[in-house]
């Protein structure tokens, strides 16, 4: 094909225009494939925010709500669950492991969670990947700590630091268990879960720290101070009356729904069981629709991007038609000048895709790790999946239809020029 | 010469009977020639003012126009009876055809500008390389035949080369591949006075030499004594009466 060789040439010609054409194609070519994605790996991050956990128990309230105060720590729990059901709960036959979940208390913000050994061996999220500990070891101690990577990182906390538990939940709370200071143990590598920005200690520590607390705030003279507290602790008088929320796991999922009924039927308390991965789809189905958002102007930067291209072939149109009526002169067709314009057009979407996949490839090669060590998020350097795949094939369409648009236009100008050079 | 032999006329180069041309078929004619004729080999000077229907005439010989009524035939091939398409295709096959000005496409070389109709035909390719051995050396030799001999010259962007030179490589690729028919439309007109009659002597030398017909459309009456025959439209041109 003779004149896409004449295209070629005409577009080496210009290109430096052409090269900024290209370049706003390949980067917003760029941004669509990473944000589809990001989007996926923040998806499939969300749907897995809990797994290898088959049911989650609290008190009878609504299945986000438990969702919420449970997994991602927002809000509060309309009620607790009494130390009775959850043994009860606990020593049911298909339960194979349990993990009593207490909230209430923060430190600058960020919540604290009582809750047990269980917990480090058997939380599970993202499919079925474990919490490691970056430094340090589980709580040992009664006043050990052990906190989620952002908590440690924008507070700036290392092992063996000192810190104080606000009662309540708010940032600012004049209510803080001064008597008792808590000591870091442990801090946990990243997950990009809700367990980075949480403080755990021990089920018996929540305890602890309310003694003499049992009005809602320090009674002068019958707060015992922590020595006396450690030592309560080790009469087991410190366990928990009550908690606020299960993670279950079954030694069967054959029997999370027999389990589930189970205990929404418990007879003493009215108790509520979710299945994590229900309820998680659920609440993505509501707040899944920023990320369509985002996925939606990533795609408008592609179309802007296309739109460059059609006004930078339209204006150089009026340049061209010498060239154009040049071409007829020695035999070429309109049909030869719609393709000089196309071929232009397909080759500088086609490569600017390429090159944008390309960038898009160096830049999860060179900024991988940091999005997986700052955001816990693992995205993949595979090749492009069937969607992106799709939508690869949308923009190169689109950039056809683009070089036809513009190739018309040049096609009714040589049929209605001729051989008449305008200039 | 004087007497036209009644029986075995020569085959004209270029036959008009009746023709007519309008821009849209609701338009009244702005050509209308009743007939015209010119043999292979021939020199015409077509003489006339601006508006005498000269760009017409030459959309339709070179086949970029439909022909709206009557006869047009072109080295016996029916003009008025081809598609838009097959138009093209005997333009490309049959027709040199050198503007006024700004002949060359800029992002291409001397060579390149020379050689562009072999691309277009595959009968001028073949015979530029029966003629030249290859399509370059072709064109070198034509360049060469046209003064435009130095190396030198041919290895800069052809937008610094002279309007005269310009010219000159526009002339070698109406030549590149022997079409039959030369159609120059005032190519001197950018030229210096004095290198004009430069211009049509050479492209003489290269008609005589392939048996062209060239048909040359100019204002420049100084001109006119050089070729066989001068046609002034505007006497030809009924529509323009």
């Amino acid at each position: 094909m003779p004149i896409l060789i004449l295209a070629w040439k005409s577009l080496l010609n210009r290109r430096f225009t052409a090269l900024l054409t290209l370049l706003s194609i390949a980067f917003s070519v760029t941004l669509l494939i990473g944000v589809e994605r990001l989007r996926g790996e923040v998806r499939e991050g969300f749907t897995n925010t809990v797994s290898g956990t088959d049911l989650i128990v609290g008190a009878r309230s609504g299945p986000i709500n438990l969702l919420l105060y449970a997994v991602f720590r927002i809000g509060n729990a309309t009620n607790n669950i009494s130390w009775e059901s959850y043994q009860a709960i606990a020593n049911l036959p298909k339960v194979a492991w349990t993990i009593p979940l207490a909230l209430g208390d923060s430190h600058r913000g960020f919540r604290v969670l009582g809750t047990t050994a269980t917990y480090f061996a058997h939380f599970r999220y993202s499919r079925d990947r474990g919490l490691a500990l970056a430094q340090g070891e589980p709580f040992a101690d009664l006043y050990d700590a052990v906190l989620g990577s952002e908590v440690a990182r924008t507070l700036g906390y290392r092992l063996g630091d000192p810190i104080v538990i606000a009662h309540g939940t708010g940032d600012v709370s004049f209510a803080r268990h001064t008597d008792k200071p808590f000591r870091v143990a442990g801090i946990l590598a990243p997950t990009g879960t809700p367990v980075d920005r949480t403080v755990h200690v021990s089920l018996a520590a929540i305890e602890a720290i309310h003694v003499g607390w049992e009005s809602g705030a320090a009674a002068p003279g019958r707060s015992p101070d922590a020595a006396q507290t450690r030592e309560l602790a080790a009469t087991g008088a410190l366990t928990p009356k009550a908690i606020t929320a299960v993670l279950v796991g079954l030694k069967s999922r054959i029997a999370t729904f027999q389990v589930q009924r189970a205990v929404n039927d418990y007879p003493e308390e009215p108790l509520l069981a979710i299945l994590p991965g229900v309820a998680l789809a659920d609440l993505w189905r509501l707040i899944g629709i920023g990320e369509r958002a985002l996925l939606a102007v990533s795609a408008a930067v592609v179309v802007v991007g296309l739109f460059g291209m059609l006004t930078a072939l339209l204006t150089s149109l009026n340049e061209r038609r010498r060239e154009m009526a040049i071409l007829r002169s020695v035999g070429a067709r309109p049909a030869h000048v719609l393709a000089l314009i196309l071929g232009e057009a397909v080759f500088l979407t086609l490569v600017g895709a390429l090159l944008g996949v390309a960038l898009l490839y160096g830049v999860l090669l060179l900024g991988g790790p940091l999005i997986t060590d700052r955001l816990g998020l693992v995205i993949g350097i595979g090749p492009p999946s069937p969607a992106e795949g799709l939508l690869l094939a949308a923009v190169v369409a689109a950039g056809v239809l683009v070089g036809l648009i513009a190739g018309y236009r040049a096609y009714r100008l040589s049929l209605s020029d001729g051989l008449l050079i305008r200039v | 010469m004087t007497a036209v032999p009644v029986t075995s006329p020569a085959p004209a180069a270029i036959a008009i009977r009746d023709l007519r041309f309008r821009w849209r078929a609701d338009l009244p004619p702005v050509l209308v020639i009743d007939a015209l004729d010119i043999q292979p080999g021939e020199r015409i000077f077509i003489e006339g003012p601006s508006g005498s229907g000269k760009t017409t005439l030459l959309g339709l010989l070179s086949g970029v126009l439909p022909v709206s009524d009557g006869a047009l035939t072109v080295l016996d091939q029916p003009l008025n009876r081809l598609s838009a398409v097959e138009r093209d295709h005997f333009r490309a096959d049959h027709v040199g055809y050198v503007f006024q000005m700004f002949n060359l496409i800029p992002y291409l070389s001397m060579l390149d500008n020379v050689t562009l109709p072999c691309r277009f035909s595959r009968r001028r390719r073949a015979r530029a390389l029966a003629r030249g051995g290859s399509l370059n050396a072709e064109a070198v030799r034509l360049l060469a035949h046209l003064d435009l001999d130095d190396p030198g010259l041919r290895a800069r962007p052809v937008t610094e080369l002279s309007v005269g030179q310009q010219q000159r490589v526009a002339a070698a690729r109406a030549l590149i591949g022997a079409p039959e028919i030369l159609i120059a439309d005032e190519p001197t007109s950018a030229l210096d006075a004095d290198r004009r009659a430069g211009f049509v002597e050479l492209l003489f030398r290269e008609c005589r030499e392939a048996g062209l017909t060239l048909v040359f459309v100019s204002h420049d009456a100084s001109l006119e004594g050089l070729f066989d025959r001068t046609l002034r439209l505007a006497e030809l041109n009924r529509a323009a009466a």
